[in-house]
């Protein structure tokens, strides 16, 4: 296998499951109408619903899907199961259920007046099934924020010669944000200053890297080269299991990160968070453009970075940790997430995307397009890993990412530099984001109850303080699942939704129907799986060494895996009563829909 | 014949490159601008909300300026929304 047929398998596959598949769903069963007024345009008030060219959406909304979920994901699929399983998964994934969730959740939240997928399951299916969703959105980002804020503290610590870009960026982006909102400069005249110094730091981060070790070693020093927590991770030692060390250069840069993403919490969206995102955006696009096309080209101009090296199939049943078990099925239908299909997307398209919507005829290429646009990124994550296989899954990821681009005369250790710096750009902004968003969902579901948490400050806090107990456990491979197992499953609510509404609308729903059944029990036998793991792996190692951090923090992960599966099967009854609610009674002639003039 | 399609297409690709970029910038900035007015019609235009909080010269005076914003302002500021509707567009990458 070369980079090339992959690429050409991508290609083949988007061209195919949108002209083949999604087309005939938008003409035949939800008969796009063109002529129909959509949300945007009854409900027009300047700042949400607002009518907006396609192509400008298109950008928009993949842009907000985009970034480190389809990169993550492939990287440990591939390192656990092989490159072959996760390149069908991807394929198939994508062409039957991923654009098919992002696109109807796009169409239902059309077809209801622009209303979000929490406020038509209220509707739909029960008033509960509303509080169930809040309370997946809070796990949700738990689980995430702390694989993020795990994998980016090893990965920061080990390599200091993209230290310095890091630090720049955030300069960088605190300076565009004043730039733009405050002294009211172009934006592209800033983006040109910001971005370039931003690539100059990362690019000069080897003549600073003797100092940012000379760094980890003195606050190792500091404590006498003492490790501050010793955890069982059964993750290390190819997979066996060994006693990890926390060092004292670990956890400063952990805290580093987390102030960073206090920071993006708390100050003002325009301040920090938007700015350092759209700095870091080109840097990583920068990367995964040169990258794509340098895959493609790799076989003819570089053979030697185009051909896989790690192996195409390493099993069904892949060790990891001395007990527990890592079925293909369901794991690797979690593991990979967001490059195939992702609840969240479905849960935030039917917000911010389809109240853009100009005309129906635009919800496939948006939502559609979008989701097999993000699978190309998925993909190349994958071919990345493939083709890198040196060091762990992210470095494997860095170098074979790095060669993709070295195809363009970029020096291999520079354009290394660049893939590493991509990585950890792309997982950071998202990570500032998420501890944003999960400071607002405590607020909003403690801060009658405690009212402490209402404060922005102290919910940033205790969401940060959360994510590093998770940290501490040392397995960000099973956090990730976990992640993956919320993030699908909320997907599989998405289509069930979206069957419900099919079916009260009288509409084939089975286009929707099938790949949610397919989801629900996927994604819940994956989290019965992983907290299985998480006990006999993590827990049970440490609370026998008498470790009480990483004890309490696999207790918690097991804990949250038991309350989402409890809370899906109780949306799962709660969405099959709605189902045969609807498909016994005789279809509603819906109202006659407005028509734009 | 080909000029024109050329034509559509590079406005098709600089239509996809500013949402891409700049169009998140001008939606914000479009956000604040409705924050400041809702300030300012609340604080002007209470009687809109019920609630008298100037003298209605004030009001009369401003009207003429206020009429057209009238609708969509009350559009905005009367629908009912998620708790993170005003984040969720920040959420990117998941």
């Amino acid at each position: 296998m070369n980079t090339l047929l992959a690429v050409i398998i991508g290609a083949v596959t988007v061209y195919l499951a949108y002209t083949l598949y999604a087309r005939r769903i938008d003409r035949h069963v939800i008969q796009s109408d063109p002529k129909r007024a959509t949300p945007a345009t009854l409900y027009m008030d300047g700042v949400d619903f607002m009518p907006t060219n396609r192509n400008i959406l298109f950008g928009y909304h993949f842009k907000s899907i985009a970034a480190a979920g389809p990169i993550v994901g492939a990287i440990v699929a591939a390192s656990l199961w092989g490159w072959l399983p996760a390149i069908i998964w991807l394929v198939l994934g994508v062409s039957f259920i991923g654009w098919a969730s992002d696109y109807s959740a796009i169409v239902i939240s059309v077809r209801n007046e622009g209303n979000s997928l929490s406020a038509i399951a209220h509707r739909l299916v029960s008033p509960r099934a509303r509080t169930i969703l809040f309370i997946f959105i809070f796990f949700y980002l738990l689980l995430v924020a702390g694989a993020f804020v795990g994998i980016m503290a090893t990965v920061l610590e080990s390599q200091p010669r993209t230290q310095l870009g890091v630090i720049v960026l955030t300069v960088m982006g605190l300076l565009l944000g004043q730039m733009l909102y405050r002294w009211r400069m172009g934006l592209v005249g800033a983006t040109v200053l910001t971005v370039g110094v931003t690539m100059l730091a990362i690019l000069g981060g080897a003549w600073t890297e003797e100092i940012f070790k000379s760094l980890n070693t003195g606050l190792n020093n500091l404590a006498g080269g003492a490790p501050i927590v010793t955890y069982f991770d059964p993750t290390l030692a190819n997979f066996k299991g060994a006693d990890a060390k926390i060092m004292p250069s670990l956890l400063f840069w952990a805290l580093a990160i987390c102030a960073f993403c206090y920071a993006g919490s708390v100050l003002p969206i325009w301040r920090m968070a938007q700015p350092v995102v759209y700095v870091g955006f080109w840097l990583t696009a920068t990367a995964m453009v040169l990258g794509l096309v340098g895959a493609a080209a790799a076989s003819f101009v570089k053979p030697e970075v185009a051909q896989f090296v790690i192996p195409a199939f390493k099993g069904f049943n892949p060790q990891l940790g001395p007990a527990g078990i890592m079925p293909l099925w369901p794991m690797l239908f979690v593991t990979i997430a967001c490059g195939a299909i992702s609840g969240w997307h479905a849960l935030f398209g039917a917000v911010g995307t389809a109240r853009q919507i100009e005309n129906e005829a635009d919800m496939l290429p948006v939502g559609g397009g979008s989701m097999l646009t993000e699978f190309l990124l998925g993909l190349l994550a994958l071919l990345a890993v493939s083709v890198g296989a040196k060091g762990a899954p992210v470095g494997a990821f860095a170098t074979g990412l790095g060669g993709f681009i070295s195809v363009w005369g970029v020096p291999i250790q520079y354009a290394t530099s660049l893939a590493f710096a991509a990585f950890i750009v792309i997982v950071l902004v998202v990570t500032q984001l998420l501890f944003r968003v999960q400071r607002v969902t405590l607020s909003e579901w403690l801060g009658d109850v405690i009212p402490p948490v209402r404060n922005q400050h102290v919910a940033s806090l205790v969401s940060i303080a959360l994510a590093i107990l998770l940290v501490l456990t040392g397995t960000w491979v099973y956090l990730w699942q976990l992640f993956g197992g919320a993030n699908q499953l909320m997907a599989a609510l998405s289509l069930l939704l979206v069957t419900v509404w099919l079916s009260s609308v009288g509409k084939n729903w089975l286009y929707a129907g099938l790949p949610a059944v397919f989801m629900y029990v996927t994604t819940l036998a994956s989290l019965l799986v992983t907290a299985y793991n998480i006990y006999v792996n993590v827990y049970q190692p440490n609370m026998a060494a008498g470790r009480v951090i990483p004890v309490i923090g696999s207790g918690l992960m097991v804990l949250v895996a038991l309350l989402l599966v409890a809370a899906a099967v109780i949306i799962g009854i709660d969405g099959w009563r709605a189902f045969q609610r609807y498909r016994h009674r005789p279809v509603q002639q819906p109202r006659p829909a407005a028509v734009r003039v | 014949m080909l000029t024109e399609r050329l034509a559509r297409v590079r406005a098709a690709i600089a239509g996809f490159v500013y949402g891409l970029t700049g169009y998140e910038f001008a939606r914000h900035a479009l956000e604040m601008r409705h924050e400041m007015e809702t300030v300012f019609m609340v604080v002007t235009m209470g009687d809109l909300v019920g609630v008298p909080v100037l003298p209605p010269i004030y009001s009369l005076r401003l009207l003429p300026y206020v009429v057209p914003e009238v609708a969509t302002w009350k559009r905005h500021v009367a629908r009912p929304r998620e708790f993170w509707d005003k984040d969720e567009y920040d959420l990117h990458g998941l």
